[in-house]
């Protein structure tokens, strides 16, 4: 900056130059997960500004190792007798706007990636694939794309229209819920002679009724939430399962839960939580494994580059449940977001 | 009766006119004795009565709903309709200058605040006047009541010294809580802007506090003070004296969080238009005359209409906040009357209800701490940067309402804090209890001055102002005993001929009968003497100087008197030395420039609805 340009910015008294607060509030910004078997994540819910456009690319590493244990979920990558090793990427593209005058956002998510898993000797001969004879230990693994999925979240009580920054400056929430949809389109990599797919070869889909309460103040530095997600995953057959069998799922209830709060103004933590209950398998009409019940811990620390770029990192594991399973999951998120509005002021701002 | 009537009968007769006189006599005797008696009863009888003197910071001349305002002050606006409005009340134009005058009744040059002891200019230092706290000159009126039989309370600011000898209760209250310094944080964290006194310091009965109670708010806080006070001394059957220096609505706009929004999105409407709805409740109240010249919009500020929504919005929140500040203090000064009520001593007090100044409308924070890299700086960057729209009014923000809102609190003047232009001068005066007359009602004749307050308060008190205390010499008090004007035995205790005189930061005023003449600092004034007619431009819109030198001159010459009387030394340094450059530049579009025939502004409800796009069917928004 000049130093004429110094010199007028210490002209404080004009009242349009304390202008600069208007924008702040645009930085919020959801990012959800979008994963089948993951936590859409901290803030996932959090209502945006109309016509604000979010991209997130996610990685994410998993140990699911069920070695010792029951359960069969093969949705989930979780098989009894195997250790399984994840890793995989979600890009995600959501656009806010108003449905019914409600703040609502659509999302498309893509999953790519590579699941691998090392069976052990001790694996019912009903789940063995073809060509694998009993009492003896192997290995399968999947890569490519995995079943994409779109998504729309529309808000129900408790949050006004998020239009012009006049919303958004008089937009201090307390308690709101919304309705989150999801449903899932079985295009993705699917060999029906391994247990271990990307793809699910099946619809499925999933309601949310996300319900968040923001306490403190709404405020970039001083936000906290609580948030509580209860939802239904609701899974269509795979009539080509494993050589030709028919995998049915009971629905997989689920609870999430987040804890959030801002420690400075870019940056905030969240205590995480996640209870699945349900998604008994039954293959060809016979019950298959252990019901699943997962009871997950974690954190995720989330970081403001700019204003329009985050990044976060999460942990998670299981602390109850099936037996002798162990969970454990890390993500890294990037979201970029923008909105034409808010882009614009900054040009005219100089580019800050 | 029937011998009264013989005499009376006889009174034409010689020998009847003798016997009448004697009976005359006789029963003016009779009178004089049953008066005199009946009047040692009384005095036995009848306490003194109570003083409660409360005191607004910062706070404008039209912002309770009984002077124009739209906020919502139910306490004193039942407090005056019990007692007398005042319209022509004048101040000082800064706090402890203000209070200087207010407890020693002479003018604050005299009294050791010749200038604000934080911003004396160097010509000023070690001159007798200018010592920059009460000095020991002047004795106060709390010394005076206490030693007559009074119990002195103080809560609130005092601002008037930081040292024991100097701190309230060696100037004379029995009782105190008190902010020592001109302001800081209203929670507990006591934040103060300057660096030199990071922590605001406060004593009680005499003490340094330590730490604040956890729940702190300032208003509340003084509130039961004063409360706790009275409660405990009312005992002996003693009246009191309460000073209650509220802080409120100074600067840092913070209020408890439950009240933050109860004025949620009521000044959107940007300030023109709550000022333009203020001066028409003032003329429906009769505070100004219809058709009397109110000040233009200050040039360096944009019309409200010319900003978009957003703006407002997020303008307007720190009006919202004052408000709320506003409204919390009169809901306070409630309590204290609900208390006096329950304990039956709010019929037998005096209330008097001003502010010490206008309206804040100076950037304070960029003038004390503005400058990069001093130690000012890092303070306010260390402790107040938190200032976001949801934050502000909170613990632990610093926000201020700026010139606009300012222009707004004082309209119909020009203005604000700071300068001897009404805006910074005018203050709004309520007066009520025993022997007022005159209830609901509305003077707009009285010129009346802070000053005058302490020999009123002498006077109801029945003491008299002693030319000497403890055995030094003081000042004798400059005011005027407002009681006849209260007994409504005349309209004002000033004569066509009185004056008064202001000097402060070296801007000057002379006011004399419906006569002023100021001198400002440029931009605000020419840095020369401007004459105005307050009668019909209270705005003090036209410089009359060419017109009326006569007048012009009349005041001048009364402005010598002024000086000499009361050893103004003018600084050769002042805080507004640079406004001329300080203050932003002229607004592109003011009022009528560049004119816009036939096109006028949107109103803001249809700006709203254009702005969200709910008035375009392809939904083309802008901001």
């Amino acid at each position: 900056m000049t130093a004429k340009g110094n010199n007028k910015s210490k002209k404080h008294l004009n009242p349009l130059l304390q202008f600069g607060i208007v924008f702040i509030i645009i930085t919020i910004l959801p990012l959800r997960s979008s994963l089948f078997a993951q936590d859409d994540g901290a803030r996932a819910y959090w209502n945006a500004r109309e016509k604000t456009n979010i991209f997130s690319f996610q990685y994410l590493a998993m140990n699911l190792d069920a070695s010792d244990a029951k359960v069969f979920a093969p949705g989930q990558y979780i098989y009894g007798n195997a250790d399984v090793d994840a890793n995989m990427s979600f890009g995600s593209f959501a656009h806010h706007f108003a449905f019914f005058k409600r703040p609502s956002s659509f999302a498309v998510n893509i999953i790519g990636g590579s699941v691998g898993a090392n069976f052990n000797s001790n694996i019912s001969p009903e789940f063995l694939p073809p060509g694998i004879a009993p009492g003896i230990a192997f290995s399968q693994s999947s890569s490519g794309f995995g079943d994409p999925s779109v998504a729309f979240v529309t808000n129900l009580i408790g949050t006004p229209r998020l239009n012009s920054t006049v919303d958004l400056l008089n937009y201090e929430p307390g308690f709101s819920m919304d309705v989150a949809l999801l449903l899932s389109v079985p295009v993705g990599a699917y060999e029906n002679d391994k247990l271990v797919n990307l793809g699910l070869n099946r619809w499925f889909g999933r309601i949310a009724l996300p319900l968040k309460y923001h306490f403190g103040v709404f405020a970039p530095g001083y936000m906290s939430s609580f948030e509580l997600t209860p939802s239904v995953y609701l899974f269509g057959d795979n009539d080509n399962f494993n050589a030709g069998q028919t995998l049915k799922n009971e629905p997989l209830w689920q609870i999430e839960s987040h804890l959030t709060h801002d420690f400075t103004s870019k940056f905030f933590g969240s205590l995480d939580m996640l209870y699945q209950n349900g998604f008994q398998s039954e293959i060809n009409g016979i019950k298959a494994g252990e019901n699943l019940e997962i009871g997950s811990l974690g954190f995720s620390m989330n970081y403001e580059i700019q204003d329009n770029i985050m990044i976060r990192g999460s942990y998670s594991s299981n602390v109850f449940g099936n037996d002798n399973l162990n969970t454990s999951v890390i993500k890294v998120q990037f979201v970029y977001s923008w909105n034409k509005t808010v882009e614009n002021a900054k040009k005219l701002s100089g580019g800050e | 009766m029937k011998t009264i009537y013989k005499l009376i009968q006889r009174r034409n007769t010689p020998s009847g006119f003798g016997v009448l006189k004697i009976f005359f006599l006789l029963i003016f005797t009779f009178s004089t004795l049953l008066a005199f008696s009946q009047s040692q009863v009384n005095t036995k009888q009848k306490k003194k009565p109570n003083i409660l003197l409360i005191v607004a910071d910062d706070m404008g001349y039209s912002d309770l709903g009984c002077y124009g305002g739209e906020i919502n002050t139910p306490v004193l606006d039942k407090l005056s309709k019990e007692g007398m409005r005042y319209t022509n009340f004048y101040v000082s134009p800064t706090c402890s200058v203000t209070r200087s005058m207010l407890l020693s009744g002479t003018d604050n040059h005299i009294a050791g605040l010749g200038n604000m002891g934080e911003l004396k200019a160097p010509n000023q230092m070690g001159q007798p006047g200018y010592e920059g706290v009460l000095n020991q000159r002047v004795v106060t009126v709390a010394s005076l009541l206490h030693d007559n039989g009074y119990h002195t309370y103080m809560a609130g600011k005092w601002h008037l010294g930081l040292k024991p000898d100097e701190y309230p209760h060696a100037r004379g209250f029995e009782r105190d809580f008190s902010l020592l310094v001109g302001g800081g944080s209203h929670f507990d964290n006591a934040w103060n802007l300057e660096w030199q006194v990071p922590k605001a310091p406060y004593t009680e009965d005499g003490q340094p506090v330590a730490e604040l109670p956890k729940d702190f708010y300032s208003s509340k806080n003084y509130t039961d003070k004063t409360i706790q006070f009275i409660d405990e001394g009312r005992q002996d059957g003693k009246p009191f004296f309460a000073y209650m220096a509220y802080t409120a609505p100074h600067g840092p706009l913070q209020v408890p969080n439950r009240w933050l929004r109860k004025y949620k999105n009521h000044y959107d409407e940007g300030w023109d238009g709550i000022r333009e709805k203020r001066l028409a409740r003032m003329q429906e109240l009769g505070i100004i005359e219809e058709g009397a010249n109110t000040a233009d919009r200050l040039y360096f500020l944009p019309r409200s209409s010319a900003l978009a929504p957003a703006a407002r919005v997020a303008l307007g929140r720190k009006m919202e906040i004052y408000a709320s500040m506003v409204e919390y203090m009169d809901d306070q000064i409630g309590h204290v009357f609900e208390y006096l009520k329950q304990i039956g001593e709010y019929d037998n007090t005096i209330v008097i209800f001003i502010s010490d100044n206008g309206a804040e409308g100076n950037d304070l924070r960029s003038m004390v701490a503005g400058q990069a890299g001093t130690m000012g700086f890092i303070h306010g960057m260390n402790n107040f940067a938190e200032n976001s729209h949801n934050s502000i009014g909170r613990k632990g923000t610093y926000a201020e309402y700026g010139a606009a809102w300012a222009q707004v609190s004082m309209a119909p003047f020009r203005i604000y804090k700071g300068w001897t232009a009404e805006g910074g001068i005018r203050s709004p005066l309520i007066v009520s209890g025993p022997g007022v007359q005159g209830s609901g009602g509305l003077n707009k004749e009285a010129v009346l001055h802070v000053k005058d307050i302490v020999p009123t308060v002498l006077e109801l008190a029945g003491i008299e102002h002693p030319s000497s205390f403890n055995g030094r010499e003081v000042a004798p008090v400059q005011g005027k005993s407002w009681v006849e004007m209260l007994e409504g035995r005349t309209q004002s205790p000033r004569s066509a001929d009185d004056w008064l005189g202001w000097e402060l930061f070296g801007n000057r005023a002379i006011r004399q009968g419906d006569w002023k003449i100021n001198s400002l600092y440029q931009p605000m004034g020419t840095g020369d003497w401007q004459l105005y007619n307050l009668a019909d431009d209270p705005g003090e819109q036209y410089d009359l100087s060419e017109k009326r030198p006569d007048k012009r001159k009349e005041l001048i010459a009364l402005w010598e008197e002024y000086q000499k009387t009361n050893g103004v030394i003018i600084g050769n340094r002042s805080p507004f030395e640079r406004a001329k450059k300080a203050l932003p530049d002229p607004q592109p579009e003011f009022d009528n420039y560049p004119p816009r025939r036939g096109l006028e502004a949107v109103p803001y409800e249809q700006l709203l609805k254009l702005m969200s796009g709910e008035n375009n069917k392809k939904g083309s928004k802008k901001e």
